[in-house]
């Protein structure tokens, strides 16, 4: 048996990406074919943002990425390569 | 055909396909909530595929068994193998 807090965070992921899951599948394949007058747009952000925000969430993923290599890389130089 | 070969066919068909239906080429009038829900499926198709990779991680992560014994082992060989060290002379 996994411990409790492993098994808690892992649920917990699998029911938070289930949510993102429907969330987004509701935003961008079913709300085009809901009549504007309904009441379910109220919950949904205008549809531009379900492009624009998993983008610069990629962006900032990549950024993050990239910046921890240049740490690591940086701190991992051997001290007879660069002079002090 | 290497796996990245049939991984690069793959998404070079399903891409012109999608180009195809939503770039909006004279002659094709598809009804507009089609469009709409067309237009953004390569992000979400990232989208969808980053909530799988999530949920397989958190589930492996919940149902991954504590194995008590093989950890009490392991600690076990560690320690024998320190003190081994140390009696050669390895400095910790």
């Amino acid at each position: 048996q996994a411990t409790a807090t492993d098994r808690a965070v892992g649920f917990g992921l699998v029911a938070f990406s289930l949510a993102l899951f429907a969330y987004y599948t509701l935003w961008i394949v079913v709300l085009p074919f809901i009549d504007s007058a309904h009441a379910i747009h109220r919950f949904f952000l205008p549809r531009e943002y379900a492009v624009i925000i998993p983008v610069v969430a990629g962006l900032l993923l990549l950024l993050f990425i990239g910046v921890f290599i240049v740490v690591v890389t940086w701190k991992s130089r051997k001290p007879a390569k660069k002079s002090e | 055909m290497t796996k990245l070969a049939q991984w690069l066919w793959g998404l070079a068909l399903l891409g012109s396909a999608w180009a195809a239906l939503a770039l909006s080429p004279p002659g094709l009038r598809l009804p507009a909530p089609y469009r709409q829900a067309l237009l953004p499926l390569p992000v979400y198709l990232l989208v969808a595929f980053g909530c799988y990779a999530l949920a397989t991680v958190g589930y492996r992560v919940a149902t991954f068994n504590d194995c008590e014994e093989a950890a009490a082992e392991l600690r076990e060989h560690i320690n024998a193998a320190r003190e081994d060290l140390r009696r050669r002379g390895l400095r910790f």
